[in-house]
């Protein structure tokens, strides 16, 4: 195994190059956080990423970021914060659930890209793809291409962009990444609602957003969770709502939603740690059990958590005010379960996060493709990575 | 404008292919009389006219699924057409494809609160989409100015934005799925009411895929809750400079508006003389900043942007006091295209994007493109994401205007992306900016971009002669260059 350490993409296109020339895999990292995402799949040679660190071009101002893929993340975070700005696709660290690579190290923003990793803002104001404008990348072809730019209004040619975002690095090695920014809120305060079960909750959800109080991120915990986090509404769920933006705005609405739903409010510094932890999936973190993700309708959440036996004994937070849950078991038919739930679904998938034993070896990790999405999966891989030298199966088998 | 050399072979089975084509679609869905075919001969991009072979108007989903696997396995090309107000030549017919219409797909499915979305056909309009929700206190964000006629599934295709996209994204950032018809005609379900998946972003890549890549036969659209108020500010100065600081100054106060826009000189007096907005004649620019939200929040915003664009060196500012006079603030700016219809016979609309601070260069490249031209040129601007509406004014019956015209445009455009912007911020490529493909893209780039085209469509049926300068075939593209032996970078570090 020889580990291919560049520090450039013309570099990278001689590694790829000669992974090509070997008909060996390549395995794209940087710092290596989210290295246990996906399916198990071993590599030929590691192309170390790490290298292409640092801020290229910051212009708070015009909202756009132009950064390396391997840049980590508390130096994004820091250069952000110091011009009151964010990544309001609140990007999560995957630390805390999958361990750190190396003490520290909250991983990079191209991870965060490949990902695709957004938190709990990513209800409505979008997910990691809504905001990458450009990259500059090196294909499975050991060529360089770019797409997209790096201005915030741009439909030239086709977006690639959103492809990159998600793809774990199946498809190129990115260095030059630009984002869009936004100005960070000035508060950020909370509201904590009781109620009895998961339909109801989504449904004073649904309510709460059909109000001109623009709520801004909405979670649904279990009692034991809640009180864990001090959040306890004393009934069996507990509904978490967000409000951000100027003081008087934030203020203004929270006084008009405690009115409508009789719910408390929770100080601005609980209230930030409390989201932290939701972003980061603390809750479910701590114990050693299978971390499972499931992305659907706001409104099947109920069906969702429902199609698990309640002697599965799962851990759970919903956040996306339904759209995502997270379960944590230790059991092995939780997996199956949950696919089979996410099947009688319109729409949704179900993802292995972590695993603690090696599930992950026994159920696919990624919702499984058929048929015509993917024969058009491969289609696409092969026209990034006609010969499978990067990140190759990394997300499906075959791609 | 060069097309692809039409293939006389299909021109001659036109008869044949009409036939078959009714055998899959009611009679009365196709479409081949010169007459008839003469409302389908160009979208918004009047300048380019062309009778397709034939205009077949599917009223199913299995309709067009069978259109395309026939035009596939028959080798006849395609060309996918919403409500063909497309302003870059996306829908512009070819003499040897059959026009697809989706002019029927024309109704909502479901409207669904629980999760903020709705689920319609491409044919329904934009505003359709409001209309059906704003009774619940709901829109649909994405306004294209075009909203009143354009097609939610001509949005997809052209990932259309608006006057409010810098605080509520194009359709992209608004799109939860889409129903795709392929070329092979296999129909297949991206996203839906959920939002993040586990497989390639296929949705990402169809929004702005200009109908190269599937033809779109379902959306489904998020939708918000309308904001409680919305007021305007109405700021004239004396010096377009001035503009672009106070529109950065804005920004870096941490304030996103609703929406922010740029008018010149003559934008601003054409306009005036259109509409009787009240905008300030004397003005060298203007701008209009709309914030929305709760009442509090509203009110206090525009003291800040107030207390800005003055600092900034305003000559004039007005501020809303009711939704009569916002609407007015409005008004002239949305009548900006055919105020400057009235005073010129013709005039080209161009669609650029630049880094905004680059604005003054930029003001001052056009004035002096616009004495080498010897044309006119009026701004409209969505200032708040850099994103250019230069209007070249020209007389098309003047020998040699219409080509002075384009020439100035595409030097306009060449600069965009010399000063770092694009070629195109909402509009799209097209025929219109296809030629121009290689200022901002290398030929690597292009290549990739048409590997993945050989994803979705293999033998370039689907809306060819769009968006690329030159089309490569699939086979020549795929091939790959294999060092083999040697390493070929000894000095490369490896551990």
């Amino acid at each position: 195994m020889t580990d291919f350490k560049v520090s450039n993409l013309g570099e990278a296109a001689e590694a790829v190059q000669q992974a090509m020339a070997e008909k060996a895999r390549l395995e794209v990292r940087a710092a290596g956080t989210k290295r246990h995402l996906g399916r198990a799949s071993s590599y030929d040679h590691v192309l170390d990423v790490s290298a292409l660190s640092g801020i290229v071009d910051y212009q708070p101002e015009e909202l756009v970021l132009t950064l390396r893929a391997g840049t980590p993340m508390n130096l994004v975070e820091a250069a952000l914060a110091d011009a009151r700005q964010m990544l309001a696709f609140e990007p999560p660290s995957m630390t805390r659930i999958l361990g750190e690579a190396q003490p520290g190290v909250r991983g990079t923003i191209g991870g965060v890209i490949a990902a695709n990793l957004s938190g709990p803002r990513r209800l409505t104001a979008g997910a990691a793809r809504d905001y990458l404008l450009g990259f500059e990348a090196v294909s499975g072809r050991g060529e360089l291409f770019k797409s997209g730019g790096k201005v915030m209004k741009n439909v030239t040619g086709y977006d690639l962009s959103k492809l990159m975002c998600g793809s774990f690095g199946t498809l190129g090695v990115m260095d030059e990444i630009t984002l869009k920014t936004l100005p960070a809120p000035e508060t950020s305060r909370s509201l904590v609602i009781a109620a009895d079960d998961i339909a109801g909750a989504a449904s004073a959800i649904a309510g709460i957003f059909a109000s001109p109080h623009e709520p801004g991120a909405s979670a649904i915990l279990p009692s034991a969770i809640a009180a864990e986090e001090g959040v306890d509404s004393g009934s069996p769920f507990t509904i978490i709502i967000r409000l951000e933006g100027i003081d008087a705005s934030v203020a203004d609405r929270l006084g008009h939603l405690q009115e409508m739903t009789g719910g408390e409010a929770l100080a601005e510094a609980a209230s930030v740690k409390l989201w932290q932890r939701i972003r980061d999936v603390q809750p479910l973190a701590e114990k050693p059990l299978d971390i499972w993700k499931v992305s659907c309708a706001p409104a099947d959440a109920a069906r969702v958590v429902g199609a698990l036996d309640s002697r599965l004994q799962v851990r759970m937070i919903i956040d996306w005010a339904g759209g995502l849950v997270w379960l944590a078991g230790s059991s092995p038919h939780v997996g199956p379960a949950l696919r089979k739930a996410v099947a009688g679904l319109d729409s949704g998938f179900a993802m292995l996060v972590r695993d603690v034993g090696a599930t992950r070896e026994k159920i696919a990790p990624f919702e499984p493709l058929a048929g015509g999405m993917f024969a058009l999966h491969k289609r696409v891989k092969a026209s990034f990575d006609p010969l499978g030298v990067l990140n190759f199966e990394r997300m499906h088998e075959g791609v | 404008m060069l097309m692809p050399e039409p293939d006389q072979g299909v021109i001659d089975r036109r008869d044949e292919i009409c036939r078959t084509l009714r055998q899959m679609v009611p009679t009365d869905c196709v479409i081949d009389s010169r007459e008839s075919m003469r409302a389908y001969d160009a979208d918004g991009l009047s300048a380019y006219r062309q009778l397709p072979l034939a205009v077949v108007l599917p009223e199913t989903v299995e309709q067009i699924s069978a259109v395309m696997k026939w035009c596939h396995q028959n080798g006849v090309k395609v060309v996918p057409r919403g409500a063909g107000t497309s302003l870059s030549g996306g829908a512009l017919p070819l003499a040897d494809a059959v026009l697809l219409g989706l002019g029927k797909f024309n109704r909502i499915l479901d409207v669904d609160y629980q999760n903020r979305c709705v689920v319609a056909q491409p044919g329904v309009t934009n505003l359709a989409i409001t209309k059906a929700v704003e009774a619940d206190g709901f829109y649909y964000a994405p306004d294209p100015s075009s909203q009143i006629a354009c097609s939610v599934g001509g949005n997809v295709a052209e990932n259309s934005g608006g006057v409010h996209c810098l605080k509520y994204g194009l359709t992209t950032n608004n799109l939860l799925g889409i129903e795709l018809v392929t070329i092979e005609g296999e129909i297949l379900r991206l996203g839906g009411k959920h939002l993040d998946a586990g497989d390639y972003d296929l949705l990402g890549v169809m929004t702005g895929s200009e109908g190269l890549l599937g033809v779109v036969s379902e959306v489904t659209l998020r939708i918000l809750q309308k904001p409680a108020t919305a007021r305007a500010l109405l700021v004239g100065f004396e010096d377009t400079g001035d503009a672009g600081t106070a529109v950065g100054d804005i920004i870096a106060a941490g304030i996103i508006p609703a929406g922010m826009e740029m008018m010149d000189g003559l934008a601003i007096q054409a306009a005036e003389d259109f509409a009787n907005a009240g905008y300030p004649r004397e003005a060298a620019a203007l701008l209009i900043i709309e914030l929305d939200g709760p009442e509090v929040e509203v009110n206090a915003l525009i003291e800040r942007v107030e207390a800005i664009v003055r600092k900034a060196g305003a000559s004039s500012v007005r501020v809303s006091q009711s939704e009569e006079e916002r609407n007015l603030f409005w008004a002239g700016r949305k009548s900006a295209f055919p105020a400057v219809g009235r005073i010129s016979p013709d005039y080209l609309c161009m669609d650029g994007t630049i880094p905004r601070r680059r604005l003054p260069d930029m003001m001052r490249r056009m004035a002096s493109l616009s004495q080498q031209y010897g044309l006119r040129v009026a701004n409209v601007f969505h200032a708040g994401d850099g994103n250019l509406h230069p209007l070249i004014l020209f007389d098309a019956n003047q020998p040699g205007e219409l080509e002075r015209a384009e020439e100035f445009g595409a030097d306009i455009l060449r600069s965009c992306v010399e000063m770092g912007g694009v070629l195109t911020g909402e509009h799209g490529v097209g025929v219109e900016k296809r030629d121009l493909m290689t200022i901002q893209f290398t030929e690597d780039d292009l290549k990739q971009q048409q590997r993945l085209k050989c994803a979705f469509d293999p033998g370039h049926l689907l809306n060819p002669g769009k968006m690329f300068p030159q089309l490569h075939r699939c086979a020549e593209l795929g091939r790959l260059h294999v060092h083999r032996g040697k390493l070929p970078h000894p000095d490369l570090p490896r551990f």
